[in-house]
């Protein structure tokens, strides 16, 4: 009895144990918002030279995080930051799928002291994240400012900015007797059909199997169809029928109806079910490949994948409104603060996002709009851009009390734009191709869905 | 009855709750518990993160009305389809191997290997197996079929279906035919004499011998495989990511979860399939007890659910 009583009390004791240690989670120190330094507080080499930590970052950037990658890896980025703070040591953890597995690790909590803000309503934002000071101020410091800002405070930093554009082979082009750029989305198709005839590269390659270059082409119906700064978040949550035929060649219906008609052609690779993401890259390099459709982070990926650098080249999509064209020019993914890290953490974050925003190079290295408000040492990849005039349009922030609102029309509508809506894309090749559905049929299907989330969320008409 | 009888009754009582409290608290901990969260989830619209409202069976009736939740279902046959090949082959080759043949166990670690490779590698793999021109129409032409005859494995719709079934039968074959040929181990030998004894062919004793006696397994093996069917994901998701005809009900429902964020319809959803799975299963229960009404193993062993 006794030896039972005591087998007993073990098991039991074992059973709390395991289930306290399952549950414990690390000691949270409340840290005072009054003493975390401000972001235009920071003087990189002097303030917080004194500051002992290791913070942590999560990174959607896997590949920087190799020896094998072609660029700077963030080994190197860390070792010129080491010699200005060394008492500062960042571990970085790189996430692959980070868009669907940041949103859960920020609902899990204890994630790490910086990440790559992912798709979250504005409104959380203060639940999560660090001010990085008020918008005035950000916006001398930064471009993009109003990317991550919710009532007046700025909580993300762009780590680099990108313009929407066209990637394509200059020897390729001149192989096919292309002598000018295209200009509108008649001129390019053209453009792919002397591809076709005169080359042996494939006109357009649409990286179709990996989701996600479908998907960005959302990217192009703002600023680059439109030329309105407005309009991808203010004037297209407020249309009736935004993807219908504005007989013009400008707006999304004419950015989706290049994808449909280059399908329908066959001037996209033959079997588009098994592309290849990382070989396309050597592809494009080599010549094999025309054009594809990616934002200018893919510039410098493309022109190292190979042995020709000089023959990669960017132009901007396809559109002309009134004569001029017009390219959207946006943050990439930005840098957020965890407001539930500690005190030390926060201003070590502050003094790293600080140094990797002005003095990393980052942006330049990979081919990006330069973050810092005065840079404007833009990298090789807008020459094509200067040189034909095309002007950048920066996406204006929604109106007040309606910075949700494009979330909730996304959700209800499953069109997701911008934010992962690959497969709809997709589905445009795939009816193209086996010519199972007319695009007006498709650009029908995403009116009728919009409309639907308009009347749901109650959104005012009024284009 | 004496004291010492009541002592060690009540001590065999305190022993079994003793050992099951731990296992009984991980089950609830981790199924029982965000089970339930998640059918709470279903009458609800709500993200991840954020405010939640409360809609009461909108998300039901949103189900009913979408055409591409049923459409995937309708993809679940192929995959029935596939799990009834797989299942008579594992049947075949576990017979075959379960006796002494030639490199008998090369063969099982053969046809086993598949099963331990890592979903992801699979997806990767059989990416480039289909590809036009690639490994598997190598291999064809090798056989005699020229390359611009074969059909695009992957971009013909319908067709892209049976590939992605094939693919989860190669990777299933080797477990259910180990399961097997485990159970087809546990006859008696002397049944087999007997048999041969009265004559019976080897085809006779497969069907009045091994069938009847392992009918448990292969029951749970049916059952398994239509559940499984029901709701396949790994192979559409790491091969096409659920496009071009593929998506399974299971796909969709990541989308709805996780791209859409639209948590309280996908929870719906996740109810709605254990609901056709619970339907599906009484089913088999019932046919599948008609259908072996007249084995008797001998042994007294009743079905195992």
């Amino acid at each position: 009895m006794k030896k039972l009583f005591k087998v007993l009390s073990a098991i039991a004791a074992a059973a709390v144990i395991l289930s306290i240690t399952a549950c414990s989670k690390k000691e949270q120190t409340k840290s005072s918002s009054t003493g975390v330094i401000s972001y235009s507080q920071v003087e990189l080499g002097k303030t917080g030279t004194e500051i002992s930590a290791t913070i942590k970052l999560l990174t959607h950037r896997t590949d920087m995080l190799q020896s094998s990658y072609t660029g700077v890896t963030f080994a190197k980025y860390l070792e010129e930051f080491n010699k200005l703070y060394p008492n500062i040591k960042v571990e970085i953890e790189g996430i692959t799928d980070y868009a669907s597995i940041a949103l859960l690790r920020l609902q899990g909590g204890d994630w790490g002291d910086i990440m790559m803000i992912p798709a979250i309503d504005k409104k959380e934002l203060k639940n999560y994240f660090v001010s990085f000071g008020d918008l005035k101020t950000m916006e001398k410091q930064i471009k993009f400012a109003t990317n991550w800002e919710y009532e007046n405070q700025v909580y993300g930093i762009p780590s680099t900015g990108n313009a929407q554009g066209v990637l394509y082979n200059k020897k390729v082009f001149k192989q096919a007797g292309i002598t000018k750029l295209p200009k509108t989305t008649d001129e390019f198709i053209q453009a792919l059909k002397l591809i076709k005839e005169k080359t042996n590269a494939i006109p357009l390659y649409t990286n179709y199997a990996a989701g996600w270059t479908m998907g960005a082409w959302d990217a192009y119906l703002g600023g680059s169809a439109t030329g309105d700064a407005d309009y991808m978040n203010n004037v297209l949550l407020h249309t009736k029928n935004p993807f219908k035929n504005y007989n013009d060649g400008t707006h999304a219906y004419a950015v989706y109806k290049v994808l449909y008609d280059a399908a329908a052609n066959k001037l996209i690779e033959d079997d588009y079910t098994t592309t290849d993401w990382e070989g396309c890259k050597g592809m494009i390099n080599r010549g094999e490949i025309g054009t594809m459709v990616l934002g200018s982070w893919a510039f410098t990926q493309m022109q190292g994948a190979g042995p020709n650098p000089d023959d990669i080249g960017y132009m901007s999509f396809p559109i002309t409104i009134n004569g001029k064209q017009y390219a959207s020019a946006g943050p990439d993914y930005c840098f957020g603060i965890n407001a539930k890290a500690s005190e030390t953490n926060k201003n070590a974050a502050m003094i790293f996002v600080k140094w990797f925003t002005e003095k990393s190079g980052f942006a330049y290295n990979e081919g990006g709009i330069p973050i810092s408000a005065e840079d404007n040492n833009y990298p090789a990849a807008y020459a094509a851009f200067s040189e034909n005039n095309v002007a950048f349009v920066s996406d204006n922030p929604a109106a007040a009390g309606e910075s949700d609102l494009f979330n909730a029309l996304n959700s209800e509508s499953e069109l997701n734009i911008n934010a992962g809506g690959n497969l709809k894309v997709q589905q445009i090749i795939e009816h193209a191709a086996n010519g199972t559905k007319s695009f007006d049929a498709i650009m029908e299907e995403w009116n009728a869905a919009w409309s639907k989330a308009q009347t749901s969320e109650g959104v005012e008409i009024k284009y | 009855m004496n004291i010492r009888k009541i002592n060690l009754r009540y001590s065999k009582w305190v022993i079994i709750l003793a050992f099951i409290t731990l296992p009984l608290f991980l089950l609830f901990t981790f199924t029982y518990l965000p089970f339930g969260e998640m059918v709470t989830y279903s009458f609800y619209k709500m993200k991840y993160i954020g405010e939640r409202t409360f809609v009461g069976l909108k998300n039901y009736k949103d189900l009913f009305t979408r055409d591409d939740i049923f459409n995937s279902l309708k993809l679940s046959l192929y995959y029935m389809g596939g799990s009834v090949v797989q299942l008579v082959l594992a049947l075949l080759l576990a017979t075959l191997l379960s006796f002494k043949t030639k490199l008998g166990n090369l063969f099982k670690g053969i046809l086993f290997f598949p099963f331990l490779i890592n979903g992801i590698a699979i997806g990767f793999i059989f990416k480039f197996f289909f590809t036009h021109g690639f490994v598997f129409d190598t291999v064809l032409s090798w056989v005699g079929f020229p390359v611009e005859s074969l059909p695009y494995w992957l971009k013909t719709q319908g067709l892209n279906n049976v590939s992605l079934v094939g693919t989860s039968v190669w990777r299933y074959l080797g477990q259910n035919m180990v399961l097997f040929i485990g159970a087809i181990m546990s006859v008696d030998s002397e049944l087999y004499e007997a048999a041969e004894l009265d004559g019976a062919s080897k085809v006779q004793q497969f069907f009045h011998i091994i069938l009847p006696s392992i009918k448990t397994i292969v029951t749970l093996n049916i059952i398994l495989s239509i559940t499984g069917s029901l709701s396949a994901f790994e192979p559409p998701f790491v091969i096409t990511k659920g496009a071009n005809g593929t998506g399974t009900y299971f796909i969709i429902m990541d989308q709805v979860a996780h791209t859409s964020q639209k948590v309280g319809l996908a929870s719906a959803m996740a109810v709605f399939l254990l609901l056709i799975i619970f339907v599906v299963t009484i089913i088999q229960k019932l046919v599948l007890k008609y259908a072996f009404r007249n084995a008797d193993t001998g042994s007294g062993k009743g079905d195992i659910l």
